[in-house]
Formats: C-alpha cells, sequence, structure tokens
C-alpha cells in the first residue's frame, strides 16, 4: 500500500490539486482494506541493435510476475484478467501464442533475438499444456481456449481445428515448473494458421494486456502504421508457473515480446513523402570516380552511408516517459532501453535530454537508459560514413525450404538445413506439420548429406510419423537429426496432392493453400568441441504456398443454367401433353360470334337472378 | 422396321460411300473457311480484363526524372562489358544488385545439342516483399544478349535501375525477382528448370529461392539508341503454350492507355485493324504456336505454368525513352502485385489478331476439329468400302439359314476384312519414325544437311520399297484391301491424334492437317497411273520435307537451321514438335504413299488384285 500511495502521491505532485489529492489518497488509504499490497512486479526493456543493411531490430520485452495463489483465487493486479480468466476456466498451465509476419533474414542479420525462442512461424501459431484427464478432455479444452483468445485476439485462431492440431513428441518441452502438478496430466497441444494476416487488430488488445496499455513506457513506440511497415515483426505471449527452488513459492509469468526489423531508409523515406518518387537530381549520391560522372549519368553510391536516425523518426514520436510499474520496483536502477552497437558507432550517439544511463553490466559494445516518469526519451544516430558494420552473431543452423517439381498431381518438399560450424555437428529436431490434402509419401522421405560423410551413417536418428485422416487431421512428421559441421543436411520427400470438394474450397481457391512453417528445434546440448552450452534454440522456415487442383467454378454454374433449360423445356412440354386434352377437329363445337353474345348474355342474366 | 435402313444400304453402298467422301470434303472447306472468317468483327472479340484485382493502369508511375540519370549510368556499365564472358558478367552484375541490398544467386549451366554446347552464367537478384512471407514472387527477367544475339543495352540497365527503384516502395506483396540471363534461349531456361529443381546434371541449382511465381516479364531493349517507336509484346510459348490473355491485356492497356506507346503483336508494325492485317497477325501467331519454339526468355517459363510475355521496344525514330519503359514495366509490376490469386480468370488458349482483339477457343476450335473430321471420315469411309474386303465370300445357304433362326439379317455379313497385313505396315511405319526422331536429335550440326539429305533420298524410296515388297509376297487378292485398309488405320489414328491435338496446340494441328489433306483423296488406284503419279508427286510437295523446306524459306533460314533448332528444342526447351511431326505425321505420309505407290507397282508387276 505504501507503494500506492507513493506513486499516486507522485503522480498528483504537479497537478494544482495538490491538498485535494492528498484528502482524496487519505480516503483511499482508510476505505480500502490494508493487507493489499501489489505483489505482482513488471519490467520492461526496449533493446535496440542496428543489423546490416541498413536494418535495426527492435525488441520489446514485457514481463511481470505474481504470486499463483492470488492468480488462482481470480485475484488479477498486473496480470491482464481477460486472459487470466481464458486460462483458468480451459485449465491451461502454460500458453504459447505467436503472430508472426514477414521473414527473418538469417543471413544477412545473423541469429534470432531471444534464440528464436519469441518468434513463430509465418501467421499464428499457438501451443499449450493443458491439464486433463484424457485426451478427449483436453481436445475440448483446447478447441475452447482457441475460441476464447480467437475473440480476446481479434484472429482466426477458433478456425485451429482438429486437422490443424498436433501433438509435437519430440520438438516442444514445458519451460514452466509443475512441482505439484502430476505431468502425465499434461497435454500439448500445437496449432498453426499460416495464412492468417497479422495486423493492427492483433497489436490493439496485445497492448491492453500491458499495465500501461500503451500509454507509457517503451510500448508507446508501438505503433500499427510502423509494426507493420517492419520488414520481420513477431509478437508473442508466454503465460508459464514458475517456482522458486530455494522458497519452494510460485509465481505465474506473462512475458510479452515484440520484436520488429525496420528497414531504416524505408522509414525515414516515409517520415518524408509517403510516395517513394524519384529524388531530386540534386539529392543523388553518385560516384564522381567514374569516368563518365556528369549531370546525366549518376551511379549511385547511397549504401556507403549509414543513414542518420533517430528513435522519433523512425517510429514516429518519442517515448513518452517510463511506465510508473516499471520504475519503482528494484532498489537498483532498471535497464529500460538498450542498445548494442560497435563501440565506436555509440560514441557518436546522442539521446534527447535527462535520459540517466543504466548500467551495462561491463559491456563495451552496449549502452542502456532508465526511463523516467513523464520525462520523454529519444536516441538519435548521426551519419556514418563509412559506414560501420554492425554486430552479427553467427546463427546455429540456417534452414530454408521449398516446394519441387510442378504440376497439379504431385510435388516434392526439399529443406536445406546447414550447419556453418567448422568443428561441431549439431542435434536437431525437424517438425512438419501437413495439412490432410498434402499427403507426403514417407518411403520418399530421405536425407543427403554434402559433402558426402565418410561413413555413410544415417543423419536421421529418430522418426515419429502420425500419418493424416482425411478432413480429420493433418500430418505430423518429426525426426531428430543430427547436421555434421560445416555442411548441408538436405531432406526431401514427395507427397500427392487431394482433390477437395467443391465446398472445400475457399473463396480464393486459385491463390493456393499456405503451408505452416517447419520448425526446426536445436535442444540444448554442449558443444563437443568446446564444451560450451547451447542454449535451446529454435528456428522457423518459410510457409509454402500449395496450388491444388482446381475447379472452375464458373463452370458448376454453367451446368446448373444448362441442366435448368433443359429442365424447363423437357417439363413444359410434358406438362403440355399431360395437361392438354386433344381432340378432333371436327368433334370441337363451333362457336361464332352470334353463339359467343349469346352466351355472355346468359352469364349476364343468371348474375342478375342470384 | 428399323433394320431395313442397312439392308438397303448394303444394297446400295455406293451411296454411302459418296456421302461420306462428300461430307469428308465438306467437312475440310467448312474448317477453312472458318479460320478465314475469324478476323472479322461478328466472329472476334474485343479483348478486356477479366481479373479485377489487376486494376491496370490504374495507379500513377513514377519511374523517371532522376532515375534516368541512373539507368544511363547502368547502360554505360553494360556497355563497358559488352563482350565479356558470361563470368566477368555475371560477377560485375552481382555486384551492383548487391549493393542495392538485394540477395544474389548466380548459376551456371551448360546443355548440349545438335554437337553444340550452350553454357553461360545466369545472376538473379531477390528483392523481399518489405511484409511477404516468401510465398509469391514476380519476375523481371532481361536477357544479357536478346533473341537475336544483341546486347540488351537497355533492358539490363533498366532492369538494373528498377531494382534499385522498387525496393524503396513498401507495398510489395510478393518478392520481387530480376533476373540478368546470359542469353535468350538457354538461360531462362535453366534457371526456371532449377527454380523448380527439375534440372539436369549441368545445370546448377539455385542458392537462393523465392516463392511460388505468379508472372514473368521480360524486358528487351537493345542497343545503343535511347529512343523507341513502339512496344512490340511477345507472348508465345514452348509447345504452343500462352500465357494467360489477361497478362497481355494488361501490358497493352497500360502501355496504350496509360503511356501513350503503341503495342504490336506478331512483328506487325503497321496494323490498320483491317481484316487483311488481322488475319496476318492470327497466322503469323499460328505459325509461332504450330513451331512450338521459344520465341524469347518467357516462352521457357510458360510450360510451367507461370504466364509471362516479353515487352521489346522497336523502332529508333520515336519519342519514348527508359523513361516511358521504365513506368510501364513499373506499372505491369502494380498490377500483377495486385493479384491475388493466380492468373486463372482470362483465356489461355486464344488467338490474337489485333492488341485489342482476339477469338477464343470455342470459336476457332471447330476449324481444325472440321480438318481432322475430314480424315476420321475417310477413314470411315475406306472401312465401309467392300474393296477392303478380302474374305471369301460366304456361300448363300449360310446366309438364309442366318435369317431364318434369328429373322435377322446381319449387317455386317459378307467376306472378311484381313487386319494383320494392313495393321502391321501401320504400327510398323510408326515404329520406324522413332529412327529420323532419334537421328536428327543425336546428328551434329555439321552433318545436319547430309543426313538430312539423305533421310529425304531414303523417304521417297521408302514407301515404294515397302509397297513392292508387299505385292511380292501377298497374295494377289488380298493386296488391294490390305492397302485400302492400311491407309484407313493411319488416317484414322492421324483423324484421331489430330484432334486431341487441337486442344492443346490448335495451329500445329490445324497446320498438318493442312498439309495432310491429299492423304484423303490420294488413293490407291490401279487402273490408272497417271493418276497415281499426279497423287505421288502431290503428296511429296506436301511432305514433311516439303513444310521443313516452307518454314525454312519463312524464316530465310538454311533446312540445318531448322533442324538444329529443332534438335535444341528437344534437348533444352522439351519441345515437342519434332516427336509430332517424326512419329505421327511422318508415317501418316509414308502409309499415304504407299497406297500410292502401291498402284503404280501393281500395274507394273501386273498385279491387279481380285
Amino acid at each position: 500500500m505504501t507503494l500506492l500511495f507513493a506513486r499516486s502521491h507522485q503522480w498528483l505532485t504537479s497537478s494544482p490539486l495538490k491538498t485535494f489529492s492528498r484528502i482524496l489518497t487519505l480516503l483511499l488509504l482508510i476505505t480500502l482494506p490494508g493487507n493489499i499490497v501489489i505483489a505482482d512486479t513488471y519490467k520492461e526493456k526496449l533493446d535496440l541493435q542496428p543489423l546490416s543493411g541498413q536494418f535495426l531490430l527492435a525488441s520489446f520485452n514485457f514481463q511481470s510476475h505474481g504470486p499463483i495463489e492470488a492468480f488462482n483465487k481470480q485475484m488479477f493486479q498486473l496480470f491482464p484478467r481477460s486472459l487470466g480468466q481464458i486460462l483458468q476456466y480451459t485449465h491451461t498451465r502454460e500458453l504459447h501464442l505467436r503472430f508472426a509476419l514477414g521473414r527473418w533474414d538469417s543471413e544477412l542479420w545473423g541469429a534470432q533475438p531471444g534464440d528464436g525462442q519469441n518468434a513463430g512461424g509465418t501467421g499464428v501459431e499457438t501451443w499449450a499444456w493443458v491439464e486433463a484427464d484424457n485426451d478427449v478432455e483436453a481436445e475440448a479444452r483446447w478447441t475452447s481456449l482457441n475460441n476464447a483468445l480467437s475473440g480476446l485476439f481479434c484472429a482466426s485462431l477458433n478456425f485451429i481445428d482438429s486437422t490443424r492440431t498436433i501433438r509435437p513428441v519430440m520438438s516442444f518441452n514445458p519451460t514452466g515448473d509443475y512441482p505439484t502438478t502430476n505431468t502425465s496430466r499434461l497435454f500439448l497441444l500445437h496449432g498453426s494458421l499460416p495464412k492468417e494476416p497479422v495486423c493492427t487488430e492483433n497489436l490493439t488488445p496485445f497492448l491492453k494486456l500491458l499495465p500501461c496499455k500503451g500509454k507509457s513506457g517503451i510500448s508507446t513506440l508501438l505503433d500499427g502504421h510502423k509494426l507493420f511497415d517492419a520488414s520481420f515483426q513477431s509478437m508473442s505471449i508466454d503465460v508459464r508457473p514458475i517456482c522458486s527452488p530455494h522458497t519452494g513459492t510460485c509465481d505465474i509469468e506473462i512475458q510479452q515480446t515484440i520484436d520488429m526489423v525496420l528497414d531504416i531508409s524505408r522509414s525515414l523515406q516515409r517520415k518524408d513523402s509517403p510516395v517513394p518518387r524519384p529524388r531530386d537530381q540534386h539529392e543523388l549520391i553518385c560516384d564522381t570516380s567514374k569516368p563518365y560522372a556528369s549531370n546525366e549519368y549518376c551511379y549511385p553510391m547511397d549504401n556507403s552511408i549509414d543513414l542518420p536516425w533517430s528513435l522519433s523518426d523512425l517510429f514516429g514520436r518519442t517515448i513518452s516517459g517510463g511506465c510508473p510499474f516499471a520504475i519503482d520496483i528494484p532498489a537498483e536502477e532498471t535497464q529500460h532501453v538498450c542498445i548494442r552497437a560497435p563501440e565506436n558507432k555509440l560514441k557518436t550517439m546522442e539521446t534527447l535530454e535527462l535520459a540517466a544511463s543504466a548500467p551495462t553490466d561491463g559491456q563495451p559494445d552496449q549502452k542502456c537508459y532508465m526511463l523516467r516518469e513523464n520525462v520523454p526519451f529519444d536516441l538519435s544516430f548521426p551519419k556514418q560514413q563509412p559506414p560501420i558494420s554492425p554486430l552479427r552473431q553467427e546463427p546455429l543452423l540456417y534452414a530454408e525450404r521449398s516446394f519441387t517439381g510442378h504440376g497439379q498431381e504431385h510435388g516434392g518438399v526439399k529443406t536445406v538445413l546447414r550447419n556453418p560450424n567448422p568443428n561441431d555437428p549439431i542435434e536437431v529436431v525437424y517438425l512438419e506439420s501437413l495439412p490432410w490434402f498434402m499427403k507426403p509419401y514417407l518411403h520418399t522421405f530421405k536425407a543427403q548429406v554434402l559433402p558426402v560423410l565418410s561413413g555413410g551413417e544415417d543423419v536421421i536418428s529418430e522418426l515419429y510419423y502420425r500419418p493424416a485422416l482425411d478432413r480429420k487431421r493433418g500430418t505430423q512428421l518429426e525426426a531428430k537429426l543430427v547436421v555434421p559441421p560445416n555442411s548441408v543436411v538436405i531432406l526431401t520427400y514427395d507427397f500427392e496432392k487431394a482433390v477437395l470438394r467443391y465446398t472445400e474450397y475457399p473463396p480464393d481457391a486459385n491463390r493456393g493453400f499456405d503451408v505452416a512453417s517447419a520448425i526446426i528445434t536445436i535442444p540444448p546440448q554442449k558443444r563437443r568441441s568446446d564444451g560450451e552450452k547451447i542454449p535451446a534454440t529454435s528456428i522457423r522456415t518459410t510457409s509454402l504456398l500449395l496450388s491444388l487442383p482446381t475447379p472452375d467454378f464458373s463452370m458448376p454454374y454453367n451446368v446448373i443454367i444448362f441442366t435448368s433449360t433443359i429442365m424447363a423445356l423437357a417439363f413444359g412440354s410434358i406438362f403440355n401433353l399431360l395437361v392438354r386434352r386433344f381432340v378432333a377437329v371436327d368433334e370441337v363445337q363451333r362457336v361464332d360470334l352470334k353463339g359467343k353474345i349469346r352466351g355472355l348474355l346468359g352469364k349476364l342474366k343468371k348474375g342478375k337472378t342470384e | 422396321m428399323a433394320l431395313r435402313v442397312p439392308v438397303n444400304l448394303r444394297k446400295n453402298l455406293s451411296v454411302v460411300l459418296y456421302a461420306f467422301q462428300g461430307l469428308s470434303f465438306l467437312a475440310v472447306i467448312v474448317g477453312l473457311a472458318s479460320l478465314l472468317l475469324l478476323p472479322l468483327d461478328e466472329y472476334s472479340r474485343r479483348t478486356y480484363i477479366s481479373e479485377n484485382a489487376l486494376l491496370p493502369g490504374q495507379v500513377h508511375a513514377y519511374f523517371g526524372g532522376s532515375e534516368q540519370n541512373i539507368v544511363r549510368a547502368f547502360r554505360r556499365e553494360v556497355d563497358l562489358l559488352g563482350n565479356s564472358t558470361s563470368d566477368v558478367v555475371a560477377e560485375r552484375m552481382a555486384e551492383i544488385f548487391r549493393s542495392a541490398g538485394l540477395k544474389v544467386g548466380k548459376q551456371r549451366y551448360s546443355y548440349k545439342a545438335a554437337g553444340g554446347e550452350y553454357t553461360g552464367e545466369n545472376v538473379y537478384a531477390v528483392l523481399h516483399a518489405p511484409r511477404g512471407d516468401a510465398t509469391e514472387a514476380i519476375v523481371l527477367c532481361a536477357p544479357w544478349r536478346n533473341i537475336d544475339h544483341l546486347l540488351n543495352e537497355g533492358g539490363v540497365a533498366l532492369t538494373l535501375a528498377l531494382s534499385r527503384y522498387f525496393k524503396r516502395w513498401s507495398l510489395w506483396s510478393k518478392d520481387i525477382i530480376f533476373l540478368i540471363s546470359s542469353d535468350a534461349r538457354a538461360g531462362p531456361q535453366a534457371w526456371v528448370d532449377a527454380y523448380h529443381d527439375l534440372h539436369g546434371k549441368n545445370i546448377q541449382s539455385l542458392s537462393v529461392k523465392s516463392g511460388a511465381i505468379q508472372g514473368v516479364v521480360v524486358v528487351d531493349y537493345p542497343g545503343a539508341y535511347h529512343r523507341f517507336e513502339s512496344l512490340h509484346i511477345i507472348y508465345d510459348g514452348i509447345n504452343g503454350q500462352l500465357p494467360n490473355l489477361d497478362l497481355i491485356n494488361t501490358a497493352v492497356q497500360i502501355s496504350r492507355d496509360q503511356m501513350g506507346l503503341r503495342t504490336d503483336l506478331q512483328e506487325m508494325w503497321n496494323h490498320d485493324d483491317g481484316y487483311r492485317h488481322r488475319l496476318r497477325t492470327m497466322l503469323r501467331g499460328m505459325v509461332n504456336q504450330a513451331l512450338g519454339h521459344s520465341t524469347g526468355p518467357h516462352s521457357s517459363f510458360i510450360p510451367y505454368h507461370i504466364d509471362a510475355i516479353t515487352l521489346a521496344t522497336h523502332g529508333d525514330g520515336g519519342w519514348h525513352d527508359e523513361g516511358s519503359l521504365g513506368r510501364t514495366v513499373e506499372s505491369v509490376f502494380r498490377s500483377l502485385n495486385n493479384l491475388l490469386e493466380h492468373f486463372h480468370q482470362s483465356f489461355f488458349f486464344y488467338l490474337l489478331m489485333a492488341p485489342k482483339r482476339f477469338v477464343s477457343i470455342g470459336t476457332y476450335l471447330p476449324a481444325a476439329m472440321l480438318l481432322a473430321v475430314g480424315l476420321t471420315l475417310t477413314a470411315i469411309r475406306l472401312w465401309v468400302d467392300p474393296r477392303s474386303r478380302s474374305g471369301e465370300e460366304k456361300k448363300e445357304e449360310e446366309k438364309s439359314e442366318k435369317v431364318k433362326e434369328g429373322g435377322v439379317v446381319a449387317v455386317d455379313g459378307g467376306p472378311k476384312r484381313e487386319l494383320f497385313l494392313p495393321m502391321s505396315i501401320v504400327i510398323g511405319v510408326h515404329f520406324c519414325g522413332v529412327i529420323p526422331f532419334a537421328v536428327f536429335n543425336s546428328v551434329d550440326y555439321k552433318s545436319m544437311s547430309s543426313v538430312f539429305y539423305i533421310f529425304i533420298a531414303a523417304s521417297v524410296i521408302l514407301p515404294t520399297l515397302i509397297s513392292i515388297l508387299i505385292t511380292l509376297t501377298a497374295s494377289p487378292h488380298r493386296l488391294l484391301p490390305a492397302f485400302h485398309l492400311s491407309r484407313c488405320f493411319s488416317l484414322l489414328f492421324l483423324g484421331m491424334f489430330l484432334s486431341t491435338l487441337a486442344t492443346l496446340n490448335f495451329s500445329l494441328s490445324f497446320l498438318i492437317g493442312l498439309f495432310s489433306l491429299p492423304l484423303t483423296f490420294a488413293r490407291t488406284t490401279p487402273d490408272s497411273v497417271p493418276l497415281a503419279l499426279v497423287n505421288s508427286i502431290l503428296l511429296q510437295l506436301t511432305s514433311p520435307f516439303a513444310a521443313l523446306f516452307v518454314v525454312a524459306g519463312y524464316w530465310g533460314l538454311g533446312v540445318e537451321d531448322i533442324l538444329k533448332e529443332a534438335s535444341f528444342g528437344w534437348w533444352v526447351w522439351g519441345m515437342w514438335t519434332p516427336v509430332v511431326v517424326w512419329c505421327v505425321w511422318w508415317p501418316a505420309w509414308v502409309v499415304g504413299r504407299v497406297s500410292v505407290d502401291s498402284s503404280i507397282v501393281m500395274a507394273v508387276m501386273g498385279k491387279r488384285g481380285s
């Protein structure tokens, strides 16, 4: 309570209604029961890292902890109530939700931030450990979880049905602690929607889960226009229980992250004009050393400088000040904004004002800042010529997947896994979740190693395969394999394309069907040569577009029209034949004009008498 | 009652025979006439955009201004490399692409055909769609040397400049691949094969890939002179396959209506949209389609169901420059970028007769079908003809018994047809077709013409030899029926094949049908040697060799060049035209000649048959 008081006090000191506010807080103090203390802790951090090719990686991390007892009693403090109730209702013990757009270019940018643990495949991906008595109950809870999340995040998560759900065996392990729960009652379910376009409607609910809801703190930078203009962006939500081994008390942790890679030149240009018209001639940066260089000829040289940028240029606004919940908790200074760049580049950096620097744990290539409440923060880098090549961490593995072959009947998939390490092999789990209409031939599943191994041993050590059932479930293929040092493993398999029913095609049938990214998990292991520990890492390939044999959808209408015409003609003539009475000409009573008039008169008379 | 008709017809068979002959003649005449009617306004249609998503010309194209300075500089760079080897070129192009911040790949290839070796190195760059997920791609291609072996200075420079220009836009929904192929014929084929992992041994795999290719635009802008008059749209693919009409319509509409650029088709430079020009455009298109060869780098993409066109500049007196061509390409790419689905709306089977006028398959197909029907009707006539029967006449008693037993007269009474000899002639000759096919695809270019003349001599003598051999071995009363029936089977097969081919490659089917017309009336005439001689000469004039000479004359090349092209087409592009010519048309022609020559042979040897 003291904390709360202090904070409200601080908020209101600048206000003219100082005395009134004091009375109000006092009143609050009196009316509230004395034992409420904000036990939840909240941290937020923004990591910036320039990447090669004029890109900037911005990783936002929001994390809050709270005692699990309070959570179980539905006493939510910083943990979002909307999400908490869903998790309780569906008995979800651990939830991982990923929204991703674009692709991570590991050739250029190196390893993914956070060892790829926060990134998902293109679209939406989710997996959870659901507590249940049996498989059927778990499935039911998983469905209701997805339906609820679908509403919460404005995403089509409700389309994750049995055909898109898999139960990975080797790829995922629970990251939370379960000292009391019987782990055999925990069911892991995984679903993905590669076609889901991630956009602003998913960002808004994401921000609403934060304590400061995007109004203050680093989350003020998260503007939909900027975020979704990024070359790569990934939003993640992880909820898990964490227990302290010393005290035995458990916390529930929610971690929200956003990783985005901004194209600096494109973002800067957006500021000047939204349409990238050709520049003015004097703005061109030309190579004057070329023999033909003149006013008419310009060999472009604009790759030879590091463009100047600042946070407000790239994000369109400054950080409006620290989020109050993330400021006061620890006594020591917290890192709110950190930037990693080569040392000599950091020297040129400037901050807006009053930004207190935070300790950097002795890393020379890093600078950190602490945010203060209501004090805006900005960072700026000047132009640099010649450019300084940014820091890059070599990824553990490069993965690439593509379709082979063409045609409507068969196809193939080729995945290339490359281990750049010159000395050590790496153990990898490859998980593929395929839709049911893409039917792989398991006998064609092969791993080829380049350069060819001398022993000729098989790189695949374990294989888990769950075949598809038409319209019920998809194929799940998991393979544990070892990629030898400095070599490439090429996984290939052929598949057959199924013909769908007329109504099973989506409205844009000719676009093709998205096949979810393959998930490559590198389990924690030790390097053989130097004994260095490799943390658990995951990598996603890009998703694929599978074209299926598609009917000409106008054809059924043609057929309907055609058959209707024939039906009408046939019906017309048969009806005519049945209803009409055929009589010979001479049998018909001759009616002349006189007779007609007489008949009419007769009718009239009848009418009168009645 | 119904049975009386065949009995009557049997008595009066000549009526049926004449009717068939008349019908066959009528089919051919109507078929030819219907083709000539197509260019009329009543039979052709104006083109229209069928796919609403394309919105051609709805966006403003900005390319120009200072971008043209860059194009000019790149022109100079290309000019400097003019005669360098392809690996030097590839390296320099890769450097330029890399400096624009694109992913670059290179690919060496080598093909062997007609004793020659075709090697080169393609270079390409992938522009990742800013928020894309690598599922779809569009290709902008510029061959280093165009189909006439001219240095494609403008095209390559424009592609390099556009790669930089396109990168600044954030609106791309599909990856853009910039391909600079080493030449216009083998290079694109090697690249597209490798893109689908269907390449041969001497072709390198691609190191960088993207998603499914949705469309290809090739820029052919050779020469050092900047200005051009009009845009030539080339669209014929390998084996006469065509790109979706929507793509051509988009290009035509953008260049004509948005950019004010005249468009030409099929090298018809001064099209007045009159009947004669329309007919000529259509016929020129049909010749290209029938030959099934590559007319530009775009041709290699079409068999992969990738819609592709070449935009070639024409003339050097106009007022258009790289700016207008760049804007046209930009606008076409904006339209392609709008595509939500693969091209599927408009026509894949059409004949264009003016940039804005076409006929669709429903209208033109009857022409080729009627020619095939003419052949089939002749075959049926030969089957019904009593002269094709050679078995001994059944005894009158048996016949009458049959009538008594069933009360039905067997329609197919009378002597039986001997099928073995004619069948074996037809099948044997068709198998022989593999010989010229294999020979011409394996012979060196140097010895091509001598082999060809030897082959002409051989196939002039072959039919005569066959007929002498048969006349010597077979019994006299079986001779005439055997020749009749072999012609019947051969025509039946040809008719069947041509009608099937007409749905795939209308023009090839139509032209072979046209050349095969003499086969319908050149028959065995043992009574009239002069007629047989005339027929024989006529057949000689409409032989596949004569057609080869016609084609060679049309292009102004030697016959050996055409054969070399065919061999190259078979080995590199997978062109089926040689198969059709040597394994279908040539055997049919040989059988035709056998039946004509047999009349002379029989007359000389005094065997008149029955």
